[in-house]
C-alpha cells in the first residue's frame, strides 16, 4: 500500500535559555493510505513536538519526513503554508473555532488559503459537514452556540474541507465527555471507513480501541504495542 | 489568498471589534475633520471674496493724482492715452437727503457716465443703465441699489422704476435698480447713481471728478499696467519718481486678492501642522490597538497559520484592518469637517467679510482625495509594525498561547 508518511530517524532538539531539551530521538515511522493511527503517551513524552512536526508546523533537527513522498524537512515556510492549505487536515483540542462565525464559514476558512473558487466553497463545506454527520440546521449557527461535541465534528468537517492527505487530530476528545467523545470517535472512524488516512494523537486507551494501529510514545522514542507491555510488566515488576 | 477573501476575513474581524474599533478611530476622525473643516472654510471665504470682487473686478484699477483736480477732461485724456483699459470711467461722490412720500434718509450721491456700469460690471436688477442723451442733458434721473430700494419703499420687490424720488427738493424718476452698492456711510443711508453732468449742476455744482476707475482688458498683467499707469501720470504731471508714491493713488483688486490669498497661504500651513500632529496621534491610537488586536488573537493567527496562512496572507489582512480603519476614520472625518464648515460658516463670515457676505464651506475633489489618500499612508505606517508581528508568530506557540 501506498505510503501517506515516512518518517526516518527523526531528532527534534529545542535550544533554550535552561539549555537543550531532546523532544524526539530517533523516531521513525510509517503510515499507509487508509490508515487510522493513533500515537499514544502521557504528556511530556514528546507527542506534541511530533504532532507540530507531522503537521508541518515544525521541522525536525535532523532525519527526514516524507508526506506523499514530499521531503517536507526541505521545505520553504510558504511550502510549509502551503502543504498546510492543501495537504493536512488538523483537529485541535480545543476546537480552535472562530468563535463568533458561522458553522459554514468555520468549515469554509481553509478554502480561503488554497484558492478554492467561491462557486465550490458551500458545496464542499456542505460535504464535510455531511460527512460529519452535523445537520443542516446549524449549518447557520454560530460556533460558540453549540455543545463541544458539535464544535469539535464542526472542526473535524474543517479539517476535511480540503480533501487532506492526512488528518492529524491532537486529543481530539481530550476536553469532552465519555458520551460525546464517543461520537466524535465514531465520526472518525466513519472517516476511516470512507478511505481517510488519520494520524491521532492521546493519553487516552480508550480513544485507541478505534485505530487500526497504536503506537506509544516514551521520552522522545516510539514503541510497539508489545515493547510497551513489555515495558508495563517490567515496571510491574519492579514495583 | 485572494483579495475577496482578504476583504472579506478583515471587515468580520473589524466588525467583532466594532466598539473598540470606533473608539481608536476618533483620533484620525478629529484630525480630518478639523482640515476639511477650515479648508472648507478658506476655501469658502476665496469664493465669497472673489465672489464678492467679482472676477472681472481684478481687471478694475482705481486712479487718483493728489496734486491735481481732475474734471472729466482728464478722464478722456486718460482714455486717449492709456492703452491698457477697455474703459476708463470717472465718478465724483456727494451727499444729500433722499426723501420719497413716507421716508427720508441720508444718501451717499454718485455721478457717473453711462460706461461707468460696463467697467464695473454692475447688475441691474430692474431698469436700466443711464443714455448718452440723459447725460448729456443733464436729465433728472436716478438709479438706486437693492437695500436702498428697501429703505425708501419698504420692500426690495417693489417695482421701483418709473417712481420718483426728491433729492434736495429736486425730484428724479428712477430708471433702474442695481445690486448692492458699498455703503461707507452706515446701513440706514441710501445710495443714488445720478448721471455725472447731473450731479454736476445740481449736487455738487462742480465738474470734479473724485474717483477714476479703469477697467483693463482681460488675460492683462495687472502689475504691469498698474506701473505703467503709474509712469504715464508721473510724466504727465512731471512728478519725480520717488514722490509718485505719495501723489499718484493707482490701486488693482488684484493686489487686494493676491494679499488675502498670501494670509490663507500661512492659513493652510498652520492647519497643515495641526492635521499633521493630530495624525500622528491618531496613528499611534491605532497602532496600539492593532498591536492590542495581535495580541488577542494571537490563537486565530496559529489557526489561520495551521489551516495553511502565509506570512504574507497574515501581513495583508492586519495591515488591510489598520487601513480600513483609518480609511473609515477619515471618510467620517471628511463629513464631519463639512458640515462642521456650515456650522462655522457664521463666524467666518463675521471675521473675514465683516458680515456683509455670506462663506459658503467649499472642498474640492483634490482635498478629499488628499485626505483619503493620507489616511490609507497612515494605515499602512502604523498598521506595518503589528502586523509583522502577526505574521512573525510562530505557530505551535501561537496555537497553544493562553
Amino acid at each position: 500500500m501506498a505510503k501517506v508518511l515516512d518518517v526516518q530517524n527523526v531528532h527534534r532538539i529545542y535550544e533554550s535559555a535552561a539549555g537543550y531539551t531532546h523532544a524526539l530521538r530517533g523516531v521513525s515511522l510509517t503510515v499507509d493510505r487508509g490508515e487510522f493511527l493513533c500515537v499514544m503517551g502521557p504528556s511530556g513524552s514528546g507527542k506534541s513536538t511530533l504532532m507540530n512536526i507531522l503537521g508541518g508546523l515544525d521541522r525536525p533537527t535532523s532525519g527526514t519526513y516524507k508526506l506523499e513522498g514530499v521531503d517536507v524537512s526541505e521545505l520553504s515556510d510558504d511550502e510549509l503554508a502551503e502543504l498546510r492549505a492543501t495537504r493536512l487536515g488538523f483537529v485541535f483540542q480545543s476546537f480552535n473555532l472562530l468563535p463568533r462565525a458561522t458553522v459554514m464559514r468555520n468549515v469554509q476558512l481553509p478554502l480561503v488559503y488554497c484558492d478554492v473558487p467561491m462557486s465550490e466553497r458551500v458545496e464542499r463545506a456542505v460535504r464535510a459537514l455531511h460527512a460529519v454527520g452535523l445537520p443542516p440546521e446549524y449549518y447557520d449557527h454560530r460556533s460558540n452556540e453549540l455543545s463541544g461535541g458539535q464544535m469539535q465534528r464542526v472542526a473535524i468537517a474543517r479539517a476535511l474541507v480540503n480533501d487532506p492527505a492526512l488528518i492529524l487530530a491532537d486529543e481530539p476528545t481530550g476536553n469532552l465527555d465519555s458520551a460525546t467523545s464517543e461520537m466524535v470517535m465514531q465520526t472518525f472512524a466513519r472517516l476511516r471507513s470512507e478511505g481517510k488516512t488519520i494520524v491521532l494523537i492521546t493519553h487516552d486507551p480508550e480513544v485507541c480501541v478505534w485505530s487500526d494501529r497504536t503506537v506509544h510514545i516514551r521520552d522522545g522514542k516510539l514503541l510497539t504495542d508489545a515493547e510497551e507491555r513489555a515495558r508495563h510488566s517490567s515496571e510491574r515488576g519492579r514495583t | 489568498m485572494k483579495p475577496r477573501d482578504l476583504v472579506v476575513e478583515t471587515l468580520s474581524a473589524l466588525d467583532s471589534n466594532r466598539g473598540r474599533s470606533a473608539l481608536t478611530v476618533l483620533g484620525i476622525v478629529i484630525g480630518i475633520s478639523a482640515v476639511i473643516a477650515m479648508t472648507a472654510l478658506i476655501g469658502g471665504i476665496n469664493r465669497a471674496l472673489v465672489g464678492e470682487l467679482g472676477l472681472s473686478q481684478a481687471q478694475l484699477v482705481y486712479i487718483n493724482v493728489w496734486t491735481k483736480e481732475l474734471t472729466y477732461e482728464d478722464v478722456e485724456r486718460y482714455a486717449r492715452d492709456l492703452k491698457d483699459f477697455e474703459y476708463i470711467t470717472g465718478s465724483s461722490y456727494g451727499s444729500g437727503e433722499v426723501t420719497t412720500g413716507e421716508k427720508k434718509a441720508s444718501g451717499e450721491l454718485r455721478g457717473v457716465k453711462p460706461e461707468y456700469f460696463k467697467a464695473m460690471g454692475t447688475k441691474f436688477l430692474q431698469g436700466r443703465p443711464f443714455t448718452d442723451g440723459e447725460e448729456r442733458s443733464g436729465s433728472m434721473v436716478v438709479i438706486l441699489d437693492e437695500a436702498s430700494v428697501r429703505t425708501l419703499f419698504g420692500s426690495a420687490d417693489t417695482d421701483a422704476v418709473g417712481k420718483t424720488v426728491r433729492i434736495n427738493n429736486d425730484t428724479y424718476t428712477i430708471v433702474g435698480v442695481v445690486e448692492n452698492l458699498n455703503t461707507y456711510m452706515g446701513a440706514d443711508s441710501v445710495n443714488a447713481i445720478l448721471p455725472f453732468s447731473t450731479m454736476a449742476t445740481r449736487v455738487t455744482g462742480s465738474q470734479t471728478v473724485s474717483e477714476v476707475t479703469g477697467f483693463a482688458y482681460e488675460g492683462s498683467d495687472m502689475e504691469a499696467v498698474v506701473q505703467r499707469t503709474t509712469s504715464y501720470l508721473g510724466e504727465l504731471y512731471n512728478i519725480p519718481e520717488e514722490e509718485r508714491e505719495d501723489n499718484l493713488y493707482v490701486f488693482s483688486m488684484q493686489s487686494m486678492i493676491d494679499s488675502v490669498n498670501a494670509t490663507m497661504g500661512s492659513f493652510s500651513l498652520l492647519m497643515t501642522v495641526v492635521a499633521s500632529i493630530s495624525l500622528l496621534v491618531g496613528g499611534i491610537g491605532i497602532m496600539n490597538m492593532m498591536l492590542t488586536n495581535v495580541t488577542e488573537r494571537i490563537r486565530e493567527i496559529g489557526l489561520r497559520k495551521a489551516l495553511g496562512a502565509r506570512r504574507i496572507d497574515i501581513t495583508s489582512q492586519f495591515i488591510l484592518e489598520s487601513v480600513c480603519l483609518c480609511l473609515a476614520g477619515g471618510l467620517i472625518g471628511v463629513v464631519l469637517g463639512y458640515l462642521g464648515a456650515f456650522a462655522l460658516a457664521g463666524l467666518a463670515s463675521e471675521a473675514f467679510m465683516d458680515g456683509t457676505t455670506e462663506v459658503v464651506p467649499y472642498v474640492d475633489a483634490g482635498t478629499v482625495l488628499m485626505a483619503t489618500a493620507i489616511c490609507v499612508g497612515t494605515g499602512l505606517v502604523f498598521g506595518w509594525y503589528p502586523a509583522r508581528r502577526a505574521a512573525k508568530l510562530d505557530p505551535v506557540e501561537s496555537l497553544h498561547y493562553q
